[in-house]
């Protein structure tokens, strides 16, 4: 994101779900389910390729692997970030306020973004537009200017944040949680940056760190929409053929989760306990991934209807929300729950929590239980394709996670083959009620903790 | 992670869709091309077609919300909402929810000041089912005790999470209460806490079966199906329900003010200061045209990171970190403006407010150029082609726009109205709503919103600029 439009607090946007893409359909077995192409370039780039002509729109998607803020230096953190921030912030003869007038007068949406493992892109244009949004996209990659102004101002923006989101309590709760879990590795450190960090960016850090991560064999690139096979073949080397052809990915180690069993309090004068909890989980490409990922909608994902939700929120009034997820990144993988209750009730909730997550282990999910997950998460499917960028995201995601082109095709009947047995199984064997870490932020009654020192870990 | 469940619409902003630059001697083209009947009832159908995909948005919007609530009952048309969800004598408490799931669906609903509304989005051959259930929910809702008495901790928990955990949600809901002054949208759609603590089934029971009907309803059905399609669906299971006694709408004034209110809180947990103001202007059914002039104001000013406020404030004078500035006009009564302003480092609120008066009092005085003007109506009518990617984005849209009192073809046309509007009027609608040196009995609202008053947090200086005291 370049130039952050602070949003009021009253004005929300509804996200909704939609749905729609070209031709796919659950119920057409012999037609896949996304018609995935693989589209190489003259000079050797490829990218996957959903063409669908309904509107005049062409969204392309893309991510350098390896390049994200795990990669930042402990003196630089939020550098990726930065980065993200600052590549459409002028290039070439453009300066900034000239390259975001052709982005904004050719109705061109380009954003950069940073995650742990990644730095990602996403370009959405009218057809009419879209030579015009590709060279903008080249000049971003290749010809960045990270001139002065431009820096000094996404760094103030980005100080401004960090100090904004200092009155947010589930932020804080992210922060504590995610510096506990990894303990030394990357993962640990503030991928937003820290004041001191921000302050100590300079441009050769933001061009060396273009120069050395964004180069042709880390780049993945998904795209949807308004354009044939043979014109994105020559767009891609048109954008991406300058790049440097290779670079040295950094070799990290694996992270652990640490600080199991414990939990930690961070005292705050609100009337709600926030809570986190996090564990180990299990690498997306396990057998029992699928398993996994049943369990995990029937205890805690899908909020109405799920565990969590039905005996916390719904039974007792506890919460407004109750969520889990399992993640995968590139290197760590776990299991978290988050919620937020009234002080006086934060203990009752942490032990209905864990006694959920037993019932799981303990007994076998009904098989009503069962079959509506499974039609659930096969038949909500759609709803995820429902706008080109979406479709595109997903595309991305599928090169990102190195699934197959067919992975949707197959999905459903894997998501149809898991048994209650499955899940039992694999609640027995990831997780761990009693071994988890677990965070507060608030003012909770009842609850054991160790207390937290007030100064935030790689924030100021 | 997911978005929380039944979403509190306190304002959804329109997605403006816009025309391809067409001809201009062509008949304008229609955004949406939507179908629309009525039922014998008095329901309201409006069907838009998008055949890429086999799944449906069914949208049900009632046209009753905070606004219609009694004194002293804040809160209860959202705490109905949730308790739509808690069963009927044929659908046990949850079943509705549980049951959409099984079939593939999501569902939700939000409330806001001027309306409720319900959704699915599903299978186009559930479609039925979910039809079916919707019609139980509208006249038979009947929450069994502990099923109200649980929900309404969780209303409880909402309002905690959304407000008072965050002095930033807490002071705007105060900073609109003052420049709402008797007029229902100064009350919180969640309610004041000791209002919605106090509700009981009887009294918003009586809420409900008063606005609840098919005659104060509108169906908004985006997707893979056409009215024809539709309509034998929505006669068999909306069609039968009898029409209620509407208690029409009562809205009270905001009465003419002459002093300027501003509002400022100090508090321990902000570290970064925030400029807030909120103005009354005319909705879009006050005043179309002037609402339109608004809205092509706020795409000049701030459309993009090139446009008038980001350019002049954040990257020419470096006084803010980041500006917005957002109309809202999709409202039955009073539409207001909001700007907002995180100050740069050492810059005090007050040089960062009067560096946004003195862009507002340019504008006033120069108004805005042809270029500004023909560049942000492009951007506003190219996003027409953007709306249409969606399977939900136009029933949001569509029923949104009904809800408030306008009609199917200000959404349709909502490009070519835009092109009609002037120089002249976006400079007139800048005169009369924004002009910070004429209030006209009309006052706005600033606030401040600072950290604790302590020697070490003068980083806000009385005087700009006044370096940090050690």
């Amino acid at each position: 994101m370049t130039s952050p439009i602070l949003t009021l607090p009253f004005i929300a946007l509804l996200l909704l779900p939609s749905a729609a893409s070209a031709g796919e359909t659950l119920t057409a077995p012999a037609k896949p389910f996304l018609a995935i192409e693989e589209v190489k370039s003259p000079g050797g780039l490829t990218a996957w390729l959903v063409e669908d002509h309904t509107l005049p729109i062409v969204s392309l998607t893309f991510l350098f692997n390896d390049a994200g803020s795990a990669r930042d230096p402990r003196d630089r953190q939020g550098l990726a970030r930065m980065v993200s921030n600052t590549l459409d912030e002028g290039a070439g003869d453009l300066d900034s306020q000239a390259f975001q007038k052709a982005l904004s007068d050719h109705s061109i949406s380009l954003s950069f973004s940073a995650s742990r493992d990644d730095l990602a892109g996403s370009l959405k244009t009218l057809t009419r537009h879209q030579d015009k949004a590709f060279d903008l996209l080249r000049l971003a990659l290749t010809q960045p200017r990270f001139d002065a102004e431009a820096i000094e101002r996404m760094r103030a923006a980005n100080i401004s944040r960090i100090r904004s989101s200092m009155t947010e309590p589930e932020w804080i709760a992210a922060r504590l949680l995610n510096d506990l879990s990894y303990g030394d590795h990357p993962y640990a450190l503030n991928s937003g940056g820290t004041i001191t960090s921000l302050n100590a960016i300079t441009r050769d850090d933001l061009a060396g760190f273009v120069k050395n991560n964004l180069s042709r064999d880390r780049l993945l690139i998904g795209v949807t929409g308004d354009i044939t096979p043979g014109k994105l073949a020559i767009t891609l080397d048109q954008v991406f053929s300058t790049l440097p052809a290779a670079s040295t990915a950094q070799t990290l180690t694996d992270a652990g989760i640490g600080h199991l069993g414990q939990t930690y309090l961070y005292k705050k004068d609100i009337p709600q306990s926030i809570i986190q909890m996090v564990q180990p989980g299990l690498d997306f490409k396990d057998p029992d991934y699928y398993a996994a990922y049943v369990m995990n909608h029937i205890l805690g994902a899908s909020g109405f209807g799920s565990r969590l939700t039905e005996e916390i929120r719904e039974k007792r009034g506890l919460t407004y929300g109750i969520y889990s997820s399992i993640f995968d990144m590139d290197h760590a993988h776990g299991f978290t729950i988050g919620l937020s209750t009234e002080n006086k009730n934060a203990a009752e909730a942490l032990r209905l929590i864990r006694a959920e997550i037993r019932k799981m282990q303990d007994h076998p999910v009904s098989a009503q239980e069962l079959a509506d997950a499974q039609s659930y998460i096969v038949g909500a499917l759609p709803l995820s394709f429902s706008s080109t960028a979406a479709i595109s995201a997903n595309v991305l995601g599928l090169r990102q996670d190195n699934w197959p082109m067919d992975y949707y095709d197959h999905f459903p009947s894997r998501i149809r083959a898991v048994t209650a047995a499955d899940i039992q199984r694999v609640a027995k064997r990831i997780l761990t009620p009693d071994n988890m870490l677990t965070v507060i932020v608030g003012q909770p009654e009842g609850v054991d903790a160790e207390t937290l020192p007030p100064a935030l870990p790689n924030v100021e | 992670m997911k978005t929380l469940c039944r979403l509190l619409a306190v304002v959804a902003l329109l997605i403006l869709p816009p025309l391809p630059v067409a001809a201009q001697n062509a008949a304008p083209e229609k955004v949406y091309n939507a179908e629309r009947f009525t039922l014998k009832n008095g329901m309201e159908v409006v069907v838009i077609p998008n055949h890429r995909a086999p799944v449906v948005t069914h949208m049900l919007w009632y046209k009753v919300g905070a606004a219609d609530e009694p004194r002293g009952l804040s809160g209860m048309a959202h705490y109905l909402e949730h308790l739509l969800f808690k069963g009927t004598p044929t659908l046990p408490p949850g079943e509705y929810s549980r049951r959409i799931r099984a079939l593939g669906g999501d569902d939700n609903a939000f409330t806001a000041n001027d309306y409720t509304a319900f959704f699915e989005s599903i299978a186009v051959e559930h479609l039925e089912t979910v039809m079916k259930m919707q019609a139980d929910r509208m006249m038979n809702t009947s929450p069994p005790p502990a099923d109200f008495t649980a929900e309404q901790k969780v209303v409880l928990e909402e309002r905690r999470q959304r407000t008072e955990n965050d002095p930033k949600g807490f002071f705007a809901e105060q900073l609109k209460a003052l420049l709402f002054i008797n007029h229902p949208y100064g009350i919180p759609v969640i309610g004041w806490e000791h209002e919605v603590a106090a509700l009981a089934w009887p009294e918003i029971e009586s809420f409900y079966k008063r606005h609840y009907g098919p005659n104060n309803a509108i169906l908004v059905v985006s997707g893979d199906i056409t009215a024809a399609q539709l309509k034998p669906l929505a006669e068999r299971y909306y069609g039968p329900l009898k029409p209620i006694a509407l208690p029409g709408r009562v809205w009270t004034k905001v009465p003419p003010m002459i002093a300027l209110p501003q509002l400022t809180l100090h508090h321990p947990d902000i570290r970064q200061p925030l400029f807030m103001r909120i103005y009354r202007a005319p909705s879009l059914p006050q005043s179309r045209a002037e609402g339109r002039a608004l809205s092509l104001l706020t795409e000049i000013l701030n459309g993009s990171a090139a446009t008038r406020l980001y350019k002049s404030i954040v990257v020419e004078k470096k006084l803010a970190t980041s500006v917005g500035f957002d109309y809202d006009g999709i409202k039955i009564s009073d539409g207001a403006i909001w700007i907002s302003a995180s100050p740069a480092d050492g810059v005090s609120l007050e040089t960062l407010e009067a560096a946004i008066d003195e862009e507002l009092r340019k504008l006033i005085r120069d108004g805005v150029t042809d270029q500004e003007l023909a560049e942000a109506k492009i951007r506003m009518q190219d996003s027409a082609a953007f709306a249409r990617d969606s399977l939900s984005g136009p029933a949001m849209t569509v029923g949104q726009v009904l809800a408030v009192g306008l009609t199917l073809d200000d959404a349709e046309y909502w490009p070519r109205d835009i092109e009609s509007v002037t120089r002249d009027q976006v400079q007139a609608a800048a005169k009369t709503y924004l002009d910070p040196d004429d209030i006209g009995q009309r006052p706005y609202i600033s606030g401040y919103l600072l950290p604790e008053k302590t020697a070490a947090a003068s980083a806000e200086p009385a005087i700009a600029n006044t370096p940090e005291q050690p």
